[in-house]
């Protein structure tokens, strides 16, 4: 999976712990927050003093001013509950009736009929049914929140209802806040019936067995000519069949296919055979990887902060080289007894799992895999290592390497893991070279872990549904407080464009900081309408000098909103779920945090634009 | 009036304005008003006057752009006022998709009423404009005339000091209009203030005390209704079984005949009358305005 930023820990991103460097709470999200409300704020200040002096000139705009902010904040505080609940139960009743249950019946029949056009072979099952599920909740969810937010102030102001509303002791704050409330409320109702059927479909579509096809079974027998087993194949069914295998007990495993297997038992009835295969093995997991950091040697053995680039423009993984002493090495720290697993015989081990993209020169055996090798190492003394393990990984694919406890060193003496290979203060490294020359081995940091005890899969899935959760109280948040100001159409153009700068949010920030080729929005602009190629450089001249003027101050300005535009990426966590990774609660933790202080943000910003503002025309 | 005073305007003015924060048309000009409790106040003028737009400054929908509305001696954008304050609106701006009850309901809830003397409220002001028999259905399946009910319903529903009432009679049958009039005349008599403002002039006659006419954003007219309507050079001799003949010369007819002479008094014209008149004085003298003070003495 990939994994560009990996969450720091919570209290690390909070407040900056610990404070041992000076800057550290200056980088916390804590200070970021009372930074750009306070920036906020001076804006909002004078752009309302502003617009107040054009109207009424600079003595009674400052009186303006200084009485919207002292009533604004002396009415905030009297907010009441009762009320809020009032309204709140008005936008419940009045998004029921207007039929937004019609978007679950949507949601159902999609996946009454999804069986049908996913067809795939059954290749990754798991990936494909829960990216679908979650993938199409999340859209479904996300546009209702968007239309019943967008449209319901404006559609008040329209049908004057409102008139009877605020001629009530009604505050502004309890508008926006039961408004945002009331549509939460649906919304988390709507997300949760989805989610369990969803679950339903999932479960049900991974869940499937096989029976042996007996003309198929054939005996094993060893150099003696004793017969020692059984091998064949299952029936087919939901696209695949596996390759069994069935040792003289009668006991059996059908053999990993489409990234599950089955175990087979057996039993005697009336003198034949009845095989029995479980239900799939290792479709539904949550690996709780524990990452260590990545650095690399290059192909002359030199120390270097990434590998080789193969060329591809997405920089996050990096490549060794193979035949040479090029190396991806991982340092984990923090390595003890807790660290170990038990194998299935109950011997210690270092449950180690590593995703190697593989980069081709030449073509080979495509159906063979690229050879690797990968060994253990004592950071601090360098010359003690573990046996090599050699092994060949095809592109893309996760290997195992269940490192045993007691294990030999690379000449062949056996050595304790934790003793002889972990340091006193917990650190063990990876080495992992690529052996066929001139092919390569791609890695990201990410890409190695030691897999801890897997998580609950449907608990995984509950969290995916707390992240779309979390989209979705934003998207209703920010469609609240623009319908505030403008007209329905207005506000829903207004949310979907801060939820797709949201979603291109780096793109925005490298255009905006001018890492992005092709400059600023008025020369991309220039570019487009003259065909002219990003990167050649324009024509000197009076209209580009100014086209490239007002490109900086744009820039300036896309800047400022960098710091206030959600990261609407990084809050899915579809991708944890599809490929079988837990979702780290410190990351839902920090991602229910910025949700909560949006939250905040928008409604004090939905609570002054609604106050200020005229209801009557 | 002795009662203390409930709405205070001063100087209030109101400019409607563009896009561009341009003057587009002003609607109201400088009004002075004092409404003490207790009284049925009556807004008139034709359209576009200024009658709505001085009801919605007065409950803060509106920001004045020059002057003040002070509603019990507060600002009229203080929403802390609102506590005190029943409103119906021209036409009932109400939440279709909810019945009679839930209607209340709400509204009973945005005012804080505890529960249980929240729910006998609903029942008895349902009972008071007679939707027992619609209490369950949804508003979109009302008739104007219900809506108006409803409507006034809402506006009762934390027993106002001061009810604004936007054109009250509106959409009413003879059968409604009646029973709004005798509704608004009880009100007063529980000692509740209540402003409203119409066209039809015979309803603002039957019920207001005194009344204010609005032309063209300035007030033209303001004073109780009896002296307003009193033409003090004219008198009237109301007679009865007078033989037709005799019309003609009725004064000494009279006397000859034996007739039965019932009153003779000064004799009132009608709301209408005195309506047309000032608007058509207005017309041809633009910018006369009426004094508080002058007005009050008539």
């Amino acid at each position: 999976m990939v994994l560009e930023h990996q969450p720091i820990p919570f209290l690390t991103w909070l407040l900056g712990l610990p404070w041992s460097e000076n800057s550290a709470f200056l980088e916390s999200a804590l200070f970021r927050f009372i930074l750009t409300g306070f920036a906020v704020s001076v804006l909002a200040l004078v752009v309302g003093y502003l617009i107040a002096l054009v109207r009424n000139g600079p003595l009674k705009a400052g009186d303006i001013t200084y009485r919207v902010i002292v009533n604004g904040i002396a009415e905030l505080f009297r907010t009441s509950a009762r009320r809020v609940w009032a309204i709140a139960r008005l936008s419940i009743k009045e998004t029921l009736r207007r039929r937004v249950l019609v978007a679950l019946a949507i949601y159902i029949i999609i996946l009454l009929f999804a069986g049908w056009f996913l067809q795939t072979g059954y290749r990754e099952p798991g990936k494909l049914f829960f990216s679908f599920v979650l993938t199409a909740t999340t859209y479904l969810v996300l546009m209702i929140a968007l239309l019943v937010s967008a449209f319901s102030l404006p559609n008040d102001f329209k049908s004057k209802t409102i008139y009877t509303v605020v001629t009530k002791p009604v505050r502004a704050s309890d508008i926006v806040l039961g408004r945002i409330l009331g549509f939460t409320i649906v919304g988390t109702v709507l997300l949760a019936i989805m989610a369990v059927c969803g679950a339903a479909f999932v479960w049900r579509m991974l869940d499937h067995t096989h029976a042996i096809q007996l003309d198929s079974l054939e005996n094993v027998v060893d150099a003696s000519g004793k017969v020692v087993g059984k091998k064949g194949r299952t029936t087919t069914n939901m696209q695949h069949f596996h390759e069994v295998e069935i040792y003289p007990d009668g006991t059996g495993k059908a053999a990993s296919t489409n990234e599950h297997e089955h175990q087979i038992t057996s039993e005697t009835r009336g003198g034949d055979t009845v095989y029995t295969l479980s239900g799939p093995e290792g479709l539904l997991r949550a690996r709780v990887p524990y990452y260590g950091s990545l650095h690399f040697l290059d192909r002359k053995g030199v120390d270097v902060a990434k590998g080789v680039s193969v060329g591809s423009e997405w920089t996050y993984r990096s490549f060794i080289e193979g035949g040479t002493p090029a190396a991806a090495i991982w340092t984990f720290s923090n390595i003890n007894e807790q660290t170990l697993g038990t194998d299935e015989k109950g011997a210690q081990i270092l449950p180690l799992e590593l995703v190697v993209r593989v980069f081709r020169t030449f073509k080979g055996n495509i159906e063979k895999g690229i050879q690797g090798v990968a060994q253990l190492r004592n950071p601090d003394n360098k010359t003690i290592k573990s046996e090599p393990w050699t092994f060949t990984a095809k592109d893309a694919s996760i290997n195992q390497f269940p490192w045993s406890r007691k294990l030999n060193d690379a000449d062949n003496k056996p050595i304790d893991l934790l003793k002889d290979l972990v340091t006193e203060d917990g650190r063990v490294e990876v080495v992992v070279q690529c052996l066929d020359h001139a092919q390569y081995y791609g890695f990201a940091q990410p890409d190695c872990y030691i897999r801890l005890p897997d998580g609950s899969p449907l608990w995984n899935f509950v969290k995916a549904q707390v992240s779309i959760w979390i989209q979705m109280v934003l998207v209703i948040s920010i469609g609240v407080t623009c319908s505030t100001l403008v007209n329905a159409p207005v506000a829903m153009m207004f949310t979907i464009a801060f939820i797709t700068l949201g979603f291109f949010r780096q793109f925005f920030v490298d255009v905006a900081i001018g890492k992005q080729v092709g400059g600023g929005p008025l020369e991309s602009l220039y570019r487009i309408v003259t065909q002219m190629n990003q990167t050649s450089p324009l024509p000197e001249g009076f209209g580009t000098q100014l086209i490239s003027s007002i490109d900086i101050v744009l820039k300036m300005m896309m800047q400022s909103v960098t710091y206030i535009l959600p990261d609407f990426r990084s809050f899915s966590t579809v991708d944890y779920v599809a490929y079988g990774y837990n979702i780290p609660m410190n990351q839902l933790a920090q991602d229910l945090i910025v949700c909560g202080t949006y939250v905040l943000g928008l409604f004090i910003i939905g609570y002054f634009l609604l106050r200020t503002r005229e209801v009557a025309k | 009036m002795a009662g203390e005073t409930v709405i205070e305007t001063r100087a209030l003015s109101k400019t409607y304005r563009d896009f561009w924060g341009r003057p587009k048309v002003r609607a109201l000009k400088a009004l002075d008003l004092e409404i003490k409790q207790g009284e049925i106040f009556g807004l008139l003028g034709p359209n576009g006057s200024g009658k709505t737009t001085t009801i919605k400054l007065l409950l803060g929908l509106l920001f004045p752009t020059e002057g003040q509305a002070l509603v019990f001696g507060k600002d009229a954008t203080d929403v802390s006022k609102n506590q005190r304050i029943g409103y119906l609106p021209e036409e009932s701006y109400l939440y279709r998709f909810l019945n009679a009850e839930e209607t209340l309901d709400f509204y009973g809830r945005l005012f804080d009423i505890p529960h249980d003397v929240l729910k006998e409220r609903i029942d008895s002001l349902i009972k008071t404009v007679g939707l027992e028999r619609a209490r369950k259905r949804q508003l979109k399946e009302y008739s104007k005339g219900m809506t108006r009910r409803i409507g006034l319903a809402q506006a009762l529903i934390n027993e106002p000091e001061l009810i604004l009432l936007d054109e009250p009679t509106s959409g009413l049958d003879p059968i409604g209009t009646r029973e709004m009039k005798d509704m608004i005349i009880r009100l007063r008599e529980q000692g509740k203030t209540v402003v409203m403002c119409s066209h039809l002039l015979a309803d603002v006659q039957d019920v207001c005390d005194r009344i204010a006419i609005l032309h063209q954003g300035e007030l033209k007219e303001l004073g109780r209704v009896d002296s307003l309507l009193t033409l003090a050079d004219v008198t009237q001799i109301r007679a009865k079984r007078l033989p037709q003949p005799c019309i003609d010369e009725i004064q000494q007819v009279i006397a000859r005949h034996q007739g039965e002479l019932l009153t003779v008094e000064h004799p009132t014209t009608t709301l209408e009358e005195l309506f047309l008149s000032i608007v058509r004085d207005s017309e041809a003298r633009p910018g006369r305005r009426v004094v508080q003070e002058a007005s009050s003495n008539s």
